[in-house]
């Protein structure tokens, strides 16, 4: 009934708009916090969002080469976190 | 002044042999009567005895004991005869899960044998997990034993790299890494596969040794790795289950959770199948690993169900399958062996 | 036939990601401390980004870009549940209490999320 080719790319990046609504929804626990570690968790997930989206885009715009965007972000967003977690404990030892 | 009864922990580094002199130099010191002097040399084995390379590490330690137990009658000269020399294996007929239950069998062996001190090789390293020597002087003092670090030459350090293994960790790294560098490029363009092969030896010299904490085997690891992807599509399942009954239960208005604190002793070993487990753990949802201390796990669950789920224990099963194989995987479940607990707050 | 299952199958993916995603929004914003709220933010933000990527591997089809996104689905389902223990494990460090609900008398120490630091 859809003409498969067509509907697919539109249909990506209005996904993609969605997933950009949810992760604006993560910036209140990030200002709100109240811990770092709340803020840190909520920064965690924006960038995972983050990263879903430069995939859907990728594929919805046709230019492959946001996924390279997409790794080295997703590469960044897991050191900012242990990185984070690691200063605010003054032991060390976090990982 | 000088300790005269000692307790020499062993491990197969590169400075025991310096540990033990320094032992013996220093019970020995200040002209004291080697009748006195005791030097009690223990191997700790930290692997179950069922497991199929538990008998191995008992093979090993015995005979890791025998050449210590030579160095020590060396080093005496001639008092080699007068003084007590004891060798024995610990922590085989129990379960050791880390610094703790080591500093705690120490303990108990000292206390049984009445031992003033224990000389520690700033190596230390049972069974292939990390160096343990800060985590088990902590212990140590918690559990107030005296210990004394031996001062050794850490030039030999470089030894290690040519150690036993070295070459299969040297050449599974290359693989892995020259596999990933070529999956991302060009397989067919000949600047990429230069200079993959020259990332790819960079980091096989620079990052195998902390990559691989054991070395890879021909047949196990390939093994492992098939038993892996066995393993995913249950914890796929496993996961979308979770992830739905905790859907319903954030999505309901009244949101009936029920948060608490657990404690779980895993009965995997410490390093990559203790990372396998606790993130399998934190990816079913309702159970989050706060802490994997050892082979303790503190975990902390949403719901009931999830609870449930956790002490009946089927992920660990699952992961002991992997590493170990199907054998090992029929174990009884952490609330049958009383390894899990509700605990409170104030015990993180 | 086969292309109208792949359709239906990116579709319905897609829409479960989103759906994950938002129950991993909601539960964020709504639950009582960061422990609870790790659990949502590691495990069901995961399985919504990695359903997602599927859909995305499966409409790029078979080429270079889809081993692109098959890694970064690997590498998303290794990483969160990883950078989600290290937050949960540096709240505990930092002395953050879980919270209990308050009907339980066994233990006294619910405090309030924000009380501490």
């Amino acid at each position: 009934m859809i003409d498969p080719a067509v509907g697919l790319d539109e249909f990506f990046v209005a996904s993609a708009a969605l997933f950009v609504v949810l992760a604006i929804m993560m910036f209140y626990r990030a200002i709100a916090g109240p811990t770092t570690q709340d803020r840190l968790l909520a920064v965690n997930v924006l960038g995972t969002n983050t990263v879903v989206i430069l995939a859907l885009l990728a594929a919805g715009l046709g230019e492959p080469w946001f996924l390279d965007v997409a790794l080295i972000y997703a590469l960044l967003n897991f050191l900012m976190a242990v990185a984070i977690s690691k200063f605010t404990v003054e032991r060390g030892g976090v990982l | 002044m000088a300790d005269r009864r000692v307790l020499v922990p062993l491990s197969e580094s590169v400075t025991v042999r310096q540990t033990v002199s320094y032992a013996v130099q220093t019970a020995l010191a200040d002209d004291v009567d080697p009748a006195e002097v005791q030097i009690h040399l223990v191997v700790a084995v930290p692997y179950e005895a069922d497991l199929p390379e538990g008998q191995d590490k008992i093979e090993f330690a015995t005979s890791l004991l025998e050449r210590a137990a030579a160095w020590v009658r060396e080093d005496a000269g001639s008092h080699s005869h007068s003084l007590t020399i004891e060798t024995e294996i610990v922590g085989d007929q129990e379960y050791l899960f880390g610094p703790r239950d080591y500093a705690k069998a120490f303990a108990a062996y000292a206390d049984e044998h009445d031992l003033e001190c224990v000389i520690l090789d700033p190596e230390y390293q049972p069974g292939a997990t990390a160096p343990m020597l800060q985590p088990l002087e902590r212990e140590l003092d918690r559990v107030g034993l005296r210990y004394d670090e031996a001062p050794v030459e850490r030039s030999a350090r470089h030894e290690r790299l040519v150690g036993p293994g070295s070459r299969s960790r040297l050449f599974a790294m290359f693989l892995i890494s020259y596999g990933f560098y070529l999956t991302l490029g060009d397989p067919t363009y000949t600047f990429d596969l230069v200079t993959g092969a020259a990332v790819a030896g960079i980091v096989a010299v620079t990052l195998s040794h902390v990559t691989f904490t054991t070395a890879p085997t021909l047949v196990g690891s390939p093994l492992r790795v098939v038993r892996f992807t066995l393993y995913i599509p249950y914890l796929i399942w496993e996961i979308i289950r979770a992830n739905l009954a905790i859907s319903l239960v954030i999505l309901r208005p009244s949101m009936p959770i029920d948060p608490k604190l657990t404690r779980v002793n895993a009965r995997v070993r410490s390093g990559l199948p203790l990372l396998a487990l606790a993130n399998s753990i934190t990816l079913t949802p309702g159970t989050l690993t706060v802490r994997a201390n050892n082979q303790q796990l503190i975990v902390h669950s949403l719901t009931q169900v999830a609870r449930d789920d956790l002490f009946e224990g089927s992920l660990e099963r699952a992961v002991r399958f992997v590493f170990y194989g199907r054998e090992a995987a029929a174990t009884a479940t952490p609330k049958e062996r009383g390894d899990a607990e509700v605990i409170g707050g104030e015990e993180l | 036939m086969i292309e109208t299952i792949r359709f239906w199958a990116i579709v319905v993916l897609v829409v479960l990601g989103l759906f994950f995603t938002f129950v991993s929004a909601v539960g964020v914003l709504r639950l009582p401390d960061v422990y609870a709220r790790s659990h949502t933010a590691s495990q069901t933000d995961t399985l919504g980004a990695g359903m997602a990527l599927a859909a995305v591997a499966l409409a790029l089809g078979w080429q270079n870009a889809t081993i692109y996104t098959v890694l970064l689905l690997f590498f998303v389902f290794i990483t969160n549940p990883t950078a989600a223990h290290a937050i949960a494990r540096s709240a505990a460090e930092t002395g953050i209490e879980p919270w209990t609900p308050e009907e339980d008398g066994n233990t006294g120490q619910s405090q309030t999320e924000g009380e501490n630091r």
